[in-house]
């Protein structure tokens, strides 16, 4: 399959000197549904504003739709569709004229840039409320207009900075189920971010991992899960917080455990991996109660992304971005809107 | 070809976020109704002083274009508001991913601006004239006042786009656009004619845009016999205004081009 997008060595250097991408290189092949999971700050929408000609590169050779980024930024811009992390609808103008605007834009027009905004209405399901002021949709909906806006002139390449994130399960459910259809009948190739693991595991057919600018891991979902090659029990501790004498002590008598191949700390307590895991859970909460270390919960699981995630990074990415988000929040609380480049 | 239909798609979407937000359209009309109903009212004895104003004009007549000139300065000068916004809400970037015409973006922009002055101006002038003002020129004469308070607003909404996109802050436009307005239009022979002022400050509403602007106008509204007592000659003023007013739009427009290019690139 030739491949649609080509990323030799990007480095992306903001002007206050923030490296947001240090040297990542991949490849997107045609009709593929390809992933970028990382947590806050990975460098997900930087690698996206590059790809999708909003920002320069500081370093690197990059190819999107068989043009050089520098050189034909013009003929990309026909072939890519883009929604941004940041939803944007124009809120004075209805849902219906947002879309018209966008395919006009795209030199579209008649009854064929009518039809074709009605059948996206459609898809996405805002079509009863198509007429209505885009300002006085639900967040939800501003979501699912930006997603059908980014459609409307067919792109060959969708671009897709997480396209779900904040939205409720339902309507998280329904948007997977319009990607897919659109990579599978439409053979639109998809290059999506997300900070979830199901949505990377359900959706993508590759997957890269991606941390502070730096790919840390790729493959198919399984392969990556494969790697992990074990369940994963976690445990959380009374007192943990506290005293890491705890920890340490609960460390200790783990490590006396047969069978463990991996001990790992991290927020949400210690999760160990072993082959088999559910015949482990019985010694390990033995050994623990004649130690005197209390359980408030123990979890098993067979690899998830979640897993791949903590091996190559020692955190886990769900609790990372919970706190990330509380801290940000009780300092930024105040301020109105992000700053953007 | 896409400059054409590009920059007429954004004009009209400009025009619709006016024309749905009448509350904003209203405010900026206040000001200027306040003033021609106010200040024709508690100045209207003033044109009996000897030497000050030429005989046979009203107050109203003489104000009128000043208030109008006034209206278009300050409309434009909130015009960077929006390019902020623009900025601001992801609005430009989720243009700039599209092949529109990178310049079409400005000049919607700019058109819509000149737009919406001549319609406030419009009613401006509907109002005026119930109160008795009429232009000596006529119809011809009122479209052309329309092209020049346009053209001036340009110029305006040219330095307001410009400072909103150096400092991407509203608030700067605003403060801006508000610190300016009014000694300008005061140092400006909107309101009260040079012969009344004291020498410094008719030293300023010389170098005034405002003043230029305004004896463009006049010019065309008030009878020719009226002109000499403001010191105006007809049309030579007229065609020097015209001048000074386009060196300014386009050093003004200039450095908003620049600056957009800038962030847009
Ligand atoms: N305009 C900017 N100027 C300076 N630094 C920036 C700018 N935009 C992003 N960064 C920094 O670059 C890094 C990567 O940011 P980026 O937005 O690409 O992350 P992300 O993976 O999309 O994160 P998230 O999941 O939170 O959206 C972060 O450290 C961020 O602070
Ligand atoms: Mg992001």
């Amino acid at each position: 399959m030739p491949e649609t997008i080509s990323v030799q060595d990007l480095v992306e250097v903001y002007s206050d000197g923030t490296k947001a991408v240090d040297g990542i290189s991949f490849e997107v092949n045609e009709g593929e549904f390809f992933g970028f999971l990382g947590p806050n700050g990975a460098g997900k929408s930087t690698t996206i504003k590059v790809l999708t000609t909003l920002l320069r590169k500081t370093a690197g050779k990059i190819s999107v739709a068989g043009f050089d980024i520098e050189k034909h930024p013009e003929e990309i811009r026909r072939v890519i569709g883009v929604q941004s992390q940041e939803t944007v609808v124009d809120p004075d103008l209805t849902g219906r004229e947002n879309m018209m605007l966008e395919g006009h834009l795209h030199q579209m027009s008649g009854d064929g840039l009518k039809k074709r905004v009605d059948e996206l209405l459609t898809l996405v399901g805002i079509a009863d409320v198509a007429d209505k002021r885009a300002g006085h949709y639900s967040g939800g909906m501003k979501k699912r207009l930006d997603l059908a806006s980014a459609l409307v002139h067919k792109p060959k390449l969708l671009f897709l900075d997480e396209p779900t994130t904040g939205l409720d399960p339902q309507s998280r459910a329904a948007i997977w189920g319009y990607l897919s259809k659109l990579n599978k009948e439409e053979g639109i190739t998809i290059f999506l971010t997300t900070q979830y693991m199901e949505e990377a595991d359900k959706l993508c057919e590759r997957l890269y991992i991606i941390d502070q600018g730096k790919i840390v891991a790729s493959g198919t979902p399984e392969s990556l899960k494969r790697e992990v090659g074990a369940d994963s029990i976690t445990m959380t501790l009374e007192n943990s917080g506290v005293a890491t004498q705890t920890k340490e002590k609960a460390k200790e008598v783990l490590g006396a455990i047969q069978g463990i191949s991996k001990v790992i700390e991290s927020d949400a307590g210690i999760t160990v991996y072993a082959r088999n895991a559910s015949l482990i859970i019985a010694d390990i909460v033995r050994a623990f109660d004649s130690n005197k270390i209390r359980l408030t919960s123990v979890n098993f699981a067979s690899p998830t992304l979640d897993d791949v995630f903590l091996q190559h990074t020692g955190r886990r990415i769900r609790t990372e971005e919970l706190n990330t988000k509380q801290t940000s929040f009780a300092r930024f609380g105040a301020r109105r809107r992000p700053v953007r480049q | 070809m896409s400059l054409a239909s590009d920059t007429y798609f954004l004009f009209v979407r400009a025009l619709k976020k006016v024309m749905r937000n009448p509350i904003l359209l209203f405010f900026s009309l206040l000001q200027p109704i306040i003033f021609l109903v106010l200040f024709t009212q508690l100045f209207s004895r003033f044109v009996g002083a000897p030497g000050l104003f030429p005989p046979g004009i009203s107050y109203l007549e003489y104000a009128t274009p000043g208030i109008l000139l006034q209206n278009g300065f300050s409309s434009a000068l909130q015009s960077g508001t929006s390019i902020v916004d623009e900025l601001n809400s992801g609005m430009l970037e989720k243009m700039l991913v599209t092949p529109v015409n990178r310049s079409a973006i400005l000049l919607g922009r700019l058109l819509s601006d000149a737009f919406r002055v001549v319609v406030q101006s419009s009613i401006i002038l509907v109002l005026a004239y119930i109160l008795g003002f009429n232009a000596a020129s006529g119809a011809g004469g009122i479209i052309l006042i329309l092209v020049i308070i346009a053209f001036f607003g340009l110029a305006w909404s040219g330095i307001s786009l410009a400072i909103g996109l150096r400092t991407r802050s509203a608030e700067t436009v605003f403060g801006i656009g508000g610190f300016l307005t009014f000694p300008l239009l005061f140092m400006s022979t909107s309101l009260v004619p040079l012969k009344a002022m004291p020498d410094w400050i008719a030293t300023v509403s010389n170098l005034n845009p405002i003043s230029y602007a305004v004896n463009a106008v006049r010019g065309l509204s008030l009878p020719s016999s009226a002109l000499p007592g403001l010191g105006l000659s007809y049309p030579g003023d007229i065609i020097s205004a015209l001048g000074y007013i386009a060196a300014i739009a386009i050093i003004t427009l200039g450095a908003t081009l620049y600056l957009f290019r800038k962030v847009v690139k």
